[in-house]
């Protein structure tokens, strides 16, 4: 007995202890992706939804927990003789199902109308094509003259739209199912081989909205991260007219200059960087379709444009310099994203770490042993074997690309 | 003492053992064969353990009377197959597996056979014993080759005859089966020499003419398709092509993937990419990820939508084909699955294009 009361007591323990938990992790501060604080229409649509259905969904369950608990402590067996059994009460079932199927029919016939809210797409502003592969996203900006997209805009990692502006995103997949969620622009999305989904993203205001591959994609499906830049108008055609802007090589003689030779050496095999040029004066034209499973890698003209690297796995930024982006006012955020990453503000380590061997750093099937089923090719970054000095030169090279 | 029967199976077991080791070092390794004779030689060396352990059963029960043992063919058979089995060896891995599988049936049956003989004193009760267990493998497979070569001859008929015949010799074919299907279950008093006659009749018709039809070889234009590839290869010029525009679809059940829709109005090509209201003329495909274009016409006339392959590489010998919808006529759709594996700047320009309509184009990036 002594011991079924102490077992009752741990029990009793570990359980608050859980919902202590449960609830005092519902007030952290820093939750880029709370599913509760829309920044935009399409997740405002969602949330006007999910709050009534919650409510809703809440006092439902409350009265289920408390019916329970009443029925267990007014009939726990006290040795009292077994009350007579029955069976069927027609008045209690039908109203039992009545109640419910009351509610779903509510809550369906406004789940009905948002669904068909949020797959408007007729008065759509901008296209973005999103790609997704293991593990990152590429965005791809068709020609668009009205935001100044004169040629296709390549870029990854981040994804950078006008706010206010209706954009469409058309989702796919080169090898995998994946799942694009940004949840403070709207809900999720699946990236399907073969197929185009559409999603429409709005934000209200500029600043940096986070979001995750929501789709279990293999071995790094945890790391496959995604961010939605917001930029008011003026500051976005500013990013657009940068991306356009003609590649500048490095001086000569400088570290960088000897990186953009190891980039041309190395990395150019998978990731282009748009008008470079080889010493014979020829376009340097990656070829990610002959070593990547999925055929491409991210293109990496205007690196330094983007707050993050490796499937937005890792910050470009020092820990010191994010939050001054991250927590900036809308008013001041686009000049500080647009000023991209200096030498000052670049998470030096990480991208080290990066270049020196990728696969321990993240998760990839890049294994040179281990690609029979792929034909030879990576899933991922594969470990280039770049020697500290190569790295010294890449870093300073990269660095340039902005 | 080890026994008869044991002998027999550790025998096999060698036997096996040997085509094992003669199949992964002649033919193939880590294929499917190697796996079934793997399995085979482990079945036959449990048996043998199994037979050594009981001492070939109760020997007390055999019957001693060699008069029992009747004559059998499965020596002769398995002889067949290891000859097989030996020129498959300087010859090609198909007859060395049908060499195979004539050894493994030749051995079962004649083990089947000698254990079957073995049942007791009575050789009608040890036939009835050896059909009992054999038959239900027997029937079905023989039943199956039997189907196999009938069918495999009617193919070879049906290629060699013209179209127009051949639709009628499968009504002709047809209504004799059904007439004689008919006949036999309306008539379950036939006598079963009539029957037995009159369907080993037909098969030796189909086959004597499946074998002749082998001999005289394929049709005309099944001939000239195959030496031209016109199944296999798009012709994409204006003019009607005799074979890949045969049949034209003209229109669409599958609309998935559709990164834009291309139309021909007015003689004017435009563009709609998937999303936007507005035409174009220029779209965008991501790189190493097939998508689909439908192609309208509008127009009087019959047109086709070609993709331009964009350039060669520079060490390629061979030019990058084409790909076209067949000819459609006005009001009629079809769609074209693309995929580029490298860039515009590296093979571009990539466009689309209506075959013999010139000024009219749409430019495909490829980021």
């Amino acid at each position: 007995m002594n011991k079924l009361a102490s077992l009752r007591r741990t029990v009793t323990r570990i359980g608050a202890l859980l919902t202590g938990v449960v609830v005092t992790a519902s007030c952290a501060q820093n939750a880029p992706q709370d599913t509760w604080a829309p920044k935009g229409p399409n997740a405002q649509m969602i949330d006007d939804l999910q709050k009534p259905v919650f409510a809703v969904a809440g006092i439902v369950g409350l009265i289920v927990v408390v019916a329970l608990g009443w029925v267990l402590w007014r009939y726990k067996d006290r040795g009292q003789p077994i009350p007579e059994q029955t069976h069927g009460n027609p008045v209690v079932e039908i109203t039992l199902t009545l109640i419910p199927a009351l509610i779903l029919a509510v809550i369906g016939v406004f789940t009905v109308r948002v669904i068909f809210d949020l797959a408007k797409t007729d008065d759509t502003e901008m296209i973005i094509n999103v790609t997704g592969q293991q593990w990152w996203w590429e965005y791809d900006y068709p020609v668009q003259n009205e935001f100044g997209i004169a040629q296709p805009i390549v870029t990854s990692g981040q994804l950078v739209i006008p706010a206010g502006t209706k954009v469409l995103l058309r989702e796919t997949s080169r090898d995998v199912i994946h799942s694009y969620w940004i949840p403070a622009l709207n809900g999720k999305r699946d990236a399907v081989p073969g197929r185009i989904h559409t999603l429409r993203l709005e934000a209200d205001e500029p600043g940096i909205y986070a979001g995750q591959c929501t789709e279990f994609c293999g071995l790094s499906h945890a790391n496959m991260r995604m961010e939605a830049i917001a930029l008011s108008k003026e500051d976005f055609a500013k990013w657009v007219a940068n991306q356009q802007a003609p590649y500048v090589s490095p001086a000569e003689g400088s570290l960088a200059k000897e990186g953009e030779g190891v980039f041309l050496n190395q990395c150019v095999r998978c990731h282009q960087v748009d008008g470079l040029k080889r010493a014979d004066g020829t376009l340097a034209i990656a070829a990610p379709d002959e070593n990547v499973w999925s055929g491409a890698a991210p293109n990496l003209t205007k690196l330094m444009t983007r707050n993050t690297f490796a499937g937005a796995m890792f910050d470009l930024l020092t820990p010191a310099c994010r939050p001054g982006v991250w927590n900036a006012s809308p008013a001041e955020f686009g000049e500080k994203y647009l000023a991209g990453v200096g030498e000052e503000c670049l998470n030096v380590n990480d991208l080290r770490a990066w270049l020196r061997n990728a696969p321990e750093v993240k998760p990839m099937y890049a294994n040179p042993d281990q690609l029979g089923p792929t034909n030879g090719k990576v899933r991922g970054m594969p470990n280039l074997g770049l020697s500290e000095s190569d790295i010294d030169k890449l870093v300073a090279y990269l660095l340039t690309l902005k | 003492m080890i026994r008869t029967g044991s002998k027999f199976l550790i025998g096999l077991a060698a036997l096996n053992a040997v085509t094992l080791i003669a199949y992964l070092l002649f033919v193939e390794r880590l294929a499917i064969g190697g796996v079934a004779l793997s399995i085979v030689f482990a079945a036959v060396c449990g048996l043998s353990a199994v037979a050594i352990i009981v001492r070939d059963g109760d020997d007390e029960a055999q019957p001693a009377d060699a008069a029992l043992v009747g004559a059998s063919m499965w020596p002769l058979v398995t002889v067949v197959g290891v000859v097989l089995l030996a020129l498959g060896l300087i010859t090609s891995s198909a007859v060395f597996v049908f060499g195979i599988v004539v050894v493994l049936a030749g051995l079962i049956e004649w083990a089947v056979q000698s254990w079957s003989e073995s049942a007791s004193d009575d050789p009608a009760y040890n036939a009835a014993t050896r059909k009992r267990i054999a038959n239900p493998i027997e029937f079905p497979v023989l039943a199956t080759l039997g189907v196999g070569v009938v069918i495999f001859s009617f193919s070879r008929i049906m290629l060699a005859v013209s179209k127009s015949t051949g639709a009628v010799l499968f009504l002709v074919f047809g209504t004799i089966v059904l007439v004689g299907g008919t006949l036999f279950a309306v008539r379950p008093g036939l006598k079963r020499s009539i029957v037995t006659g009159l369907c080993t009749l037909a098969t030796l018709g189909i086959v004597a003419g499946g074998i002749a039809s082998a001999g005289v070889g394929l049709r005309a234009d099944l001939v000239e398709a195959a030496a031209e590839g016109h199944y296999s290869h798009r012709e994409c010029g204006p003019e009607r092509s005799k074979y890949f525009d045969k049949l034209e679809m003209r229109t669409l059940s599958l609309r998935s993937n559709v990164v834009a829709t291309v139309e021909l109005r007015d003689g004017k090509l435009t563009a709609y990419e998937f999303g936007v209201q507005s035409p174009t003329q220029a779209i965008t495909i991501q790189r190493s990820n097939p998508v689909n274009v439908i192609f309208r016409n509008y127009d009087e006339g019959e047109f086709r939508l070609v993709a331009s392959p964009g350039k060669a590489a520079a060490d390629a010998m061979e030019k990058p084909e084409e790909l076209c919808t067949q000819l459609i006529p006005e009001g009629a759709e079809q769609s074209l699955t693309l995929t580029y594996a490298k860039a515009s700047i590296d093979r571009g320009p990539y466009s689309l294009f209506v075959a013999g309509l010139t000024g009219q184009s749409i430019e495909v990036f490829v980021p």
